[in-house]
């Protein structure tokens, strides 16, 4: 399973920080920074889903 | 089986029901997932679940023939950001949206900050006053048409077209009446500035007309996004910033948790809309027959997506009509809607309140507020008049 981040919808809002720390940041410009790229880690999915229910704007999916 | 679909003969647009919205919608999420308000012939969706995910399925729930409950007005506001579907509303969404990121904010950032430290400072030295002319409405309209680079800067004027922009996507009452001539003027007003371009270089409004030019979108959308612009960046920004003086006024123990604690502010902001949401909700049409939690949605009915209901959701709130900067899912709310059709000027909203909510944190101590009158309007849920005091 991935995190997706569809760069045409994410507005930089930074909602998704808080619900997953551990996959999301947004860098010193504004940018949004997936910390983990590829396969989740086991511990890792719970956070990806949370940040894809709190996306205001549902530019985050899971696939896989 | 037979599933009876729940009805009501609820009227959400009666006066009593507008000043007092809260037991009403109670009533609705009681009575189930979707309900037929019997009155306007559409689906009043009152629970988180499904507002959640109706606002995540524009396939099922479309926004492109308008999300009002008048069919005589959504066939006029279809078209435009907020009532289209992707692709087409995508378009449009990155071209408005591009302006408005966090990120294209930030060169606004030490603007707002100055101008919030003044009008604090000026409303501290001023006694009591009216929260709303002169803390909410005057700081969203004397920032956002200087941003959109347009001369217009007769405030009652731009206050009275947000105002009938969003009393319109009600049904056909007294309220959506008397704004026509209202919403007429504003259709004129921006013809005429999409065909004069009189806009300050490099504003938004600037960027827009060279978004037309460039063929990103077609020169006929110009006046529905400069009009994307300014209808919803006012009247909701106005409920939100009253809402948040009342609300810390008549909770000062939370006021001194921010006051303690200001890096609380993000979240306050989120619990404020969350407990008083400015636009209580958006209509969808559905596409085809579609089971939303149980309800059996027939093609071509409508969905009016309670937004203000589904933040005071028992099924999805720990305590919902507790007032707490400290909630741990706040930011969770559907204030500003969610997924493709999210809020574009959230970012701006937010820039605004954190900036006038840090200004007070650092030099208020009490919120003093009298009774406040509350505003009859079709979508918006907002005060009409709070005296307020602020005390350092």
């Amino acid at each position: 399973m991935r995190l997706i981040v569809d760069r045409d919808r994410c507005e930089g809002h930074g909602v998704c920080e808080s619900a997953a720390p551990d996959l999301l940041e947004l860098d010193e410009h504004g940018d949004l920074v997936l910390l983990a790229e590829g396969e989740l880690a086991p511990e890792h999915r719970q956070q990806a889903a949370d940040s894809v229910v709190i996306c205001p704007v549902a530019a985050l999916k899971l696939e896989g | 089986m037979t599933t009876t679909s729940p009805a009501s003969a609820i009227d959400l647009y009666s006066d009593e029901s507008v000043l007092e919205p809260y037991e009403n919608y109670r009533l609705l999420r009681e009575l189930g997932p979707a309900v037929w308000l019997e009155q306007y012939g559409v689906w009043a969706v009152p629970r988180f679940r499904e507002v959640y995910d109706a606002l995540h399925d524009h396939q099922a729930f479309s926004s492109a023939s308008g999300v009002g409950l008048s069919d005589e007005l959504n066939r006029v506001m279809a078209g435009g950001t907020i009532g289209s579907d992707p692709p087409v509303h995508d378009d449009l969404r990155r071209v408005l949206g591009r302006q408005l990121t966090p990120k294209a904010l930030r060169q606004h950032q030490e603007f707002i900050r100055v101008k919030a430290a003044k009008l604090v400072d000026e409303l501290i030295g001023r006694g009591t006053f009216d929260a709303v002319p002169h803390f909410a409405q005057w700081f969203p309209v004397s920032l956002v048409p200087d941003l959109l680079g347009w001369a217009e800067s007769d405030h009652a004027k731009l206050l009275d077209w947000a105002s009938a922009g969003f009393n319109a996507l009600g049904p056909m009452n007294d309220r959506t009446l008397a704004g026509m001539p209202v919403l007429r003027s504003l259709w004129g007003y921006l013809d005429r500035i999409a065909t004069e371009r009189d806009l300050r270089e490099g504003s938004w409004g600037a960027n827009l007309a060279a978004a037309v030019d460039a063929g990103e979108i077609p020169a006929e959308r110009l006046p529905t996004l400069l009009g994307d612009f300014l209808v919803p960046s006012l009247d909701t920004t106005v409920s939100a910033l009253a809402s948040t003086l009342w609300l810390f006024g008549t909770h000062p123990d939370q006021w001194n948790r921010v006051r303690a604690d200001p890096s609380l502010i993000p979240n306050a902001f989120n619990e404020v809309v969350r407990l008083e949401t400015p636009a209580r909700g958006f209509c969808r049409l559905v596409t085809a027959d579609h089971d939303l939690g149980g309800v059996t949605l027939p093609a071509g009915s409508r969905v009016f997506l309670l937004y203000a209901s589904a933040n005071r959701d028992e099924l999805r709130w720990e305590d919902p009509d507790t007032f707490d900067v400290g909630r741990r899912d706040a930011a969770a709310h559907l204030a500003f809607g969610h997924g493709v059709h999210g809020c574009v000027g959230q970012g701006l909203a937010r820039l605004e309140a954190h900036a006038l909510l840090a200004e007070l944190a650092a030099k208020v101590r009490r919120i003093e507020v009298a009774e406040p009158t509350w505003r009859r309007h079709n979508t918006i849920r907002g005060i009409a008049a709070l005296p307020t005091t602020l005390h350092t």
